[in-house]
């Protein structure tokens, strides 16, 4: 039930409200199961393909002054929000990893599991997964750190290590605003000095 | 593809208007000669024809910001970091051979319009497409190329052809914007346009598997984006948006033969606003926005800003920051997309257009009134500071008491927002007058 004044409706649309795939379906749009669920013909044609096999750049050669772990992570965090992503997590590596000793782990919504929606509208949490990981670690190798984004099977153990939600029976990530609808991205590997959470 | 969807769309395709509509901010009166891309600022300076200052600014400097590094289209230390570079270079996908049929184009409408919202977009809007919309010789990509199978097809043939324009883009986040001259706001403005250009290549990649033709650099953004209702033209040459004002991006468009519905011009005001206001015109720093009226520029009665002044700023500001902004930010337009502005907006377009005069004046003084009349905010994010006054240092730990000796400030760019001002620029900009 919405009232209209003028330009403005009551109650006030829910930002993301038209992100909810059921309110989609329902409009009755015919595409929009193609969009989800047919993958691509020609692969060029996908973004997420196109920066999954970017090359990664150089570490640049000073390193910038940063302020404490705390605080460097807090700047983490905000980057990769505001980079786009939902929720974002610092775990500690195992020690036998010298060079790289955190892990940032970001995972981002998805209305539809990409791993079962091979469309491009499936793959959307993906491209926006990649979008973040690529730009916060080449930043991180801009500040003079090493950081490394890679794709890692144990992605979702090391969200619920990082604090983003718990592990399901299935394994599968359980976060506490959005359930099992997210994806967990690409985990970026760095040596900048950080502070874990959870 | 002999179909008889593609017969219609030809068929709508052949009664091209002689004169675009471009809504009231900016109408054609004249013949308009395509804009070869190779003459715009940025090719022009790659080329040195700008000076050795701006070329060596463009090609030779690198930031010592690394947010700026990783987000803005030059500067770099590494191309590799710049999303941007990666996506404008990679290889063109083919057009899927199956076609999806498109029976109803009000539907297919929506349809790319959800899609474009659901990868990200703000804005989205289907212009028709004009020969004059087209760009005059090779395809422009910025860093990237751009080649089709059309590119010895003549603007007409093109607009046949390709009926559709997808004017799809982001919006830059208003609160790092009010740090506008500083890395602050060049975050602010550069990471939404890289996030801007993956939605676009995203999309484009989409259509080509719907099975429709999609080519990009072909067309002029701003002429695209008028006929489709993303904004007005102002005063200071920037599209002004009904939901964002002049806080939007306007990047190459996906021009299409998919079956659409185009969207018609927007009135929200902005051509009475700017009539009156002349904010940018005030605060810019190298005064290269006109204080007068529009005038007749390649057959298009608008607002000309001088480009050059404005491009010749940047050398002299890198150190500091890369994106000037100053007239997208003090736009009465660009405000937070809340229920305030949208009543304002709303005010304005349904106010009969003779009385809109005395609404805009009144509205003008409440602007100022609370934002300023040269906006003075300060913004901390991620380590900086924009500082309060040009010269002013301060801490960048939220919450910090402690004392700090002046200079000893460890974070690049506590420049302040309006440094150099607007007299010293005078310095060292040469006027074209």
């Amino acid at each position: 039930m919405t009232l209209r004044l003028g330009p403005l409706k009551i109650p006030w649309p829910k930002t993301r409200s038209q992100h909810d795939p059921s309110t989609r379906l329902r409009a009755g749009d015919p595409y929009w199961d193609f969009f989800i669920n047919t993958p691509p013909e020609d692969l060029a044609n996908s973004v997420t393909e196109l920066i999954r096999s970017a090359p990664e750049g150089n570490v640049f050669p000073t390193k910038a002054d940063i302020h404490t772990p705390e605080i460097t992570s807090n700047h983490v965090k905000e980057l990769a929000r505001y980079l786009g992503t939902d929720l974002v997590g610092i775990a500690r590596l195992d020690s036998k990893d010298e060079q790289y000793p955190f892990a940032v782990i970001c995972a981002v919504r998805a209305d539809y599991d990409p791993r079962e929606a091979p469309g491009i509208g499936g793959q959307v949490p993906v491209q926006n997964g990649l979008f973040v990981t690529f730009v916060l670690s080449a930043w991180i190798r801009e500040l003079g750190f090493r950081a490394t984004a890679a794709p890692d099977p144990n992605a979702e153990r090391l969200a619920a290590a990082a604090g983003l939600g718990t592990l399901n029976p299935n394994g599968r990530l359980v976060t506490p605003k959005y359930g099992t609808r997210v994806h967990v991205t690409n985990v970026i590997r760095t040596d900048l000095p950080l502070r874990a959470d959870g | 593809m002999g179909n008889a969807t593609l017969d219609k769309v030809n068929q709508r395709g052949l009664d091209i208007p002689p004169v675009p509509n471009l809504g009231r901010s900016a109408r054609v009166v004249g013949p308009v000669a395509n804009v070869d891309m190779n003459q715009s600022p940025h090719p022009k300076n790659q080329r040195g024809e700008l000076g050795k200052a701006l070329f060596n600014w463009y090609r030779n400097t690198i930031s010592k910001d690394p947010l700026t590094r990783v987000s803005a289209p030059n500067h770099f230390a590494d191309r590799r970091h710049f999303l941007t570079t990666v996506i404008n270079q990679a290889s063109k996908g083919k057009v899927n051979s199956k076609q999806v049929p498109v029976t109803d184009p009000a539907a297919m409408t929506r349809h790319i319009k959800a899609v474009a919202r659901y990868m990200g977009a703000d804005v989205v809007a289907i212009a028709r497409a004009h020969p004059s919309f087209m760009y005059a010789g090779n395809r422009y990509v910025q860093d990237g190329t751009a080649e089709d199978a059309y590119q010895q097809s003549t603007p007409e043939e093109l607009v046949r052809k390709f009926p559709y324009i997808i004017v799809t883009t982001t919006a830059w986040d208003h609160d790092k914007l009010q740090a506008h001259r500083h890395h602050v706001g060049d975050a602010a403005y550069h990471v939404s346009q890289m996030k801007g250009v993956m939605i676009l290549k995203a999309l484009e990649g989409y259509v080509k598997e719907l099975g429709y033709t999609a080519l990009r650099g072909v067309a002029n953004p701003q002429a695209a984006g008028l006929a489709a209702g993303v904004g007005e033209l102002g005063r200071n040459g920037l599209i002004i948006n009904e939901k964002f004002g002049a806080r939007i991006h306007m990047p190459d468009p996906i021009m299409t033969d998919l079956p659409l519905v185009p969207d018609q011009p927007v009135d929200i005001g902005v051509e009475d606003f700017c009539k009156i206001c002349r904010k940018c015109a005030v605060n810019c720093p190298t005064n290269s926005i006109p204080f007068g009226d529009k005038v007749v520029f390649n057959g298009v009665e608008k607002y000309k800003i001088n480009w050059l002044t404005c491009y010749k700023l940047r050398p002299y500001t890198h150190d500091h920051w890369m994106s000037c902004l100053t007239c997208a930010t003090v736009c009465p337009f660009t405000k937070p997309n809340v229920w305030w502005r949208s009543l304002t907006v709303w005010a304005l377009r349904t106010c009969p257009i003779p009385a809109r005069p005395a609404l805009v004046h009144a509205l003008k003084a409440i602007d100022d009134r609370f934002w300023g009349v040269v906006s003075q905010k300060r913004v901390r994010w991620l380590g900086y500071d924009s500082g309060i006054k040009p010269g002013e240092h301060a801490c960048t730990v939220a919450g910090c008491t402690a004392a700090h000796e002046a200079n000893s400030g460890k974070v690049a760019g506590d420049i302040g927002y309006y440094a150099p001002l607007k007299e010293n620029t005078n310095r060292f900009v040469k006027r074209d007058v």
